[in-house]
């Protein structure tokens, strides 16, 4: 086939306007492998000449300039933390910051372009290994902000929403390692094994090995030492023990829910958190009974099952959520 | 911003070492990118950042066909550059960084949109796509975003509009519900609607895709 008959038809598929008949004729000239090189070429030839929108490629450019140099960026310096799930990306956003720039002579970077998201999907958690050895399991329905293009200066900072187990490396040049939380909590470390919960509801960190810096809100600071638990409490108050159990705090790593008296009101937050299934319990009589044991669980089923057997309740799916009620006797 | 776990990546797989019989000879290389080539050999980290000159604003309009999002299109490409470099694949990329590129951007917007799409495969489903060529793949793919571009064209007007002013263009939704004069509330039914309508008319479609790729 001509090459210039095979670019028209090419053209022509990239927008959907070919029979199948020549959808047949494209598949068996692509059996030919060198065509295969030929199809890209189209394909970009066809993209150029079809763009969608317009990417900032000299802002993409400047960082992965900045990735090939292994260069260090400009530390943050925003220490207030700001969810970045929303943040508009409209061009005069970038005007505004231009001029900020100018004014404040200063280079501020915006999180959503030096840090990447990982993320994990309810019911389940996903391990990483970040681009300097640190390994991190973030537990179900969680978010880890971590630098696109690997660690640089003297602290390596993440962002925290959610639940995570870390394992931090030890740097040659002893670089901390900044866990940044909501509400102005951050954990600071060297080189540990660590359990941080950070959610709305509150904060948490069980240390297993290591030592600890937590800084808290106001610029007050805490250092723990393993085995060590810190909660969070109201209005910057907190609660540091020493449990004889670390099993509650790590249990979801088995995708395993520890209850030891807890309140059914305090399990359905947790089912929210691990499945993001909402779970009401409209009688109060019942979100104040309580419930031990320890039990697996990969979906939120597995454990409304388990509790409607063991608790005698009724469990209804609403619309958006599901209700725990005591069944009405016959 | 939506990413995505990183680990349920595949790549176009790059290495040759498991496979040996796949390494093509060397005159298939389209000409037109011998000087790049020469470039990598002499300076790597500037073969780098030609090829991001390149290609970087045509792999973010084919990446958003899929994902339908500037911002993770944009960051689709940027992580592809950057393993790019990171891992030194361009010294094992055997066809054209161009193929293999875009190969890398389809494979990475697909993982995105299964994810997005809450599309579990089957758990007998081996995690790498077939290494073997597949002419099929090629079409496969281009078929893929103009069936998204289908369902996305053939919703209610307004619907449609929340959808992309929210997703495409990653507004809150309170600025899509200044826009579109209706309140935050309604923007996100409408959108979710729009999720929910693609995420069904693509399931179908799914199960042919996952048979032709992972089977």
């Amino acid at each position: 086939m001509k090459e210039s008959v095979i670019r028209a038809l090419l053209f022509d598929f990239f927008e959907g306007n070919t029979t199948s008949i020549q959808r047949k004729l494209i598949e068996e000239w692509l059996a030919e492998p060198q065509n295969e090189e030929l199809y890209y070429r189209y394909l970009d030839e066809w993209e150029s000449q079809h763009p969608q929108f317009t990417p900032d490629a000299d802002r993409a450019l400047a960082h992965f300039q900045a990735a090939l140099n292994g260069n260090a960026e400009e530390p943050c310096q925003n220490t207030s933390w700001e969810p970045t799930a929303n943040t508009s990306r409209k061009p005069w956003v970038w005007v505004a910051a231009a001029a900020a720039i100018a004014a404040l002579g200063s280079f501020v970077f915006q999180k959503q372009i030096r840090y990447k998201s990982l993320e994990s999907e309810p019911g389940r958690t996903v391990s990483y290994r970040l681009s300097e050895g640190t390994e991190v399991l973030l537990n179900s329905n969680s978010t880890l902000l971590v630098p696109r293009f690997g660690f640089s200066g003297k602290t390596r900072e993440v962002y925290l929403d959610g639940e995570a187990e870390f394992k931090v490396t030890h740097t040659r040049d002893n670089d901390r390692f900044v866990v940044k939380m909501a509400d102005d909590y951050q954990i600071e470390v060297l080189g540990t094994e660590f359990v941080a919960f950070s959610r709305a509801r509150g904060k948490r960190v069980f240390l297993k090995n290591g030592k600890v810096k937590l800084q808290l809100p106001e610029g007050k600071q805490v250092y723990m030492k393993p085995g060590n638990l810190f909660v969070s409490g109201r209005n910057g108050a907190f609660e540091m023990t020493a449990p004889d159990d670390p099993r509650p705090y790590t249990a979801w790593k088995e995708q395993t829910f520890y209850f030891d008296n807890t309140l059914l009101s305090d399990v359905a937050l947790q089912i929210e958190e691990q499945f993001d299934t909402r779970v009401r319990i409209p009688d109060t009589l019942l979100a104040q009974r309580r419930i031990g044991g320890i039990y697996k669980a990969e979906q939120a089923d597995d454990l409304l099952q388990i509790l409607s057997e063991l608790m005698e309740i009724e469990i209804i799916q609403k619309d958006d959520h599901i209700e725990l009620t005591i069944p009405k006797l016959p | 911003m939506t990413a995505f776990p990183l680990n349920d990546f595949d790549d176009f797989p790059a290495h040759s070492q498991d496979n040996p019989d796949r390494t093509l000879p060397a005159g298939i290389v389209s000409d037109d990118e011998w000087l790049l080539r020469s470039q990598f050999s002499e300076n790597p980290e500037k073969g780098c950042e030609l090829l991001f000159r390149r290609y970087y604003v045509n792999l973010c309009n084919h990446a958003i066909r899929f994902v339908h999002s500037r911002e993770v299109a944009e960051d689709i490409v940027s992580e592809i550059f950057t393993a790019f470099w990171q891992n030194k694949t361009f010294l094992q990329v055997n066809m054209s960084y161009r193929a293999y590129l875009y190969k890398s951007v389809r494979h990475r917007a697909y993982n995105y949109l299964k994810w997005q799409m809450r599309f579990i495969p089957p758990a007998d489903a081996p995690v790498h796509a077939s290494d073997s060529p597949n002419p099929d793949e090629a079409l496969q793919y281009s078929e893929l975003h103009q069936r998204i571009e289908h369902i996305v064209r053939e919703l209610p007007a307004q619907c449609r509009r929340a959808y992309l002013l929210k997703r495409v263009e990653g507004k809150k939704y309170e600025e899509v519900a200044e826009e579109m004069k209706i309140s935050p509330k309604a923007v996100e039914a409408l959108v979710s609607r729009a999720l929910s309508r693609l995420r069904k008319e693509l399931s179908a479609h799914w199960v042919l895709f996952i048979t032709l790729f992972f089977c």
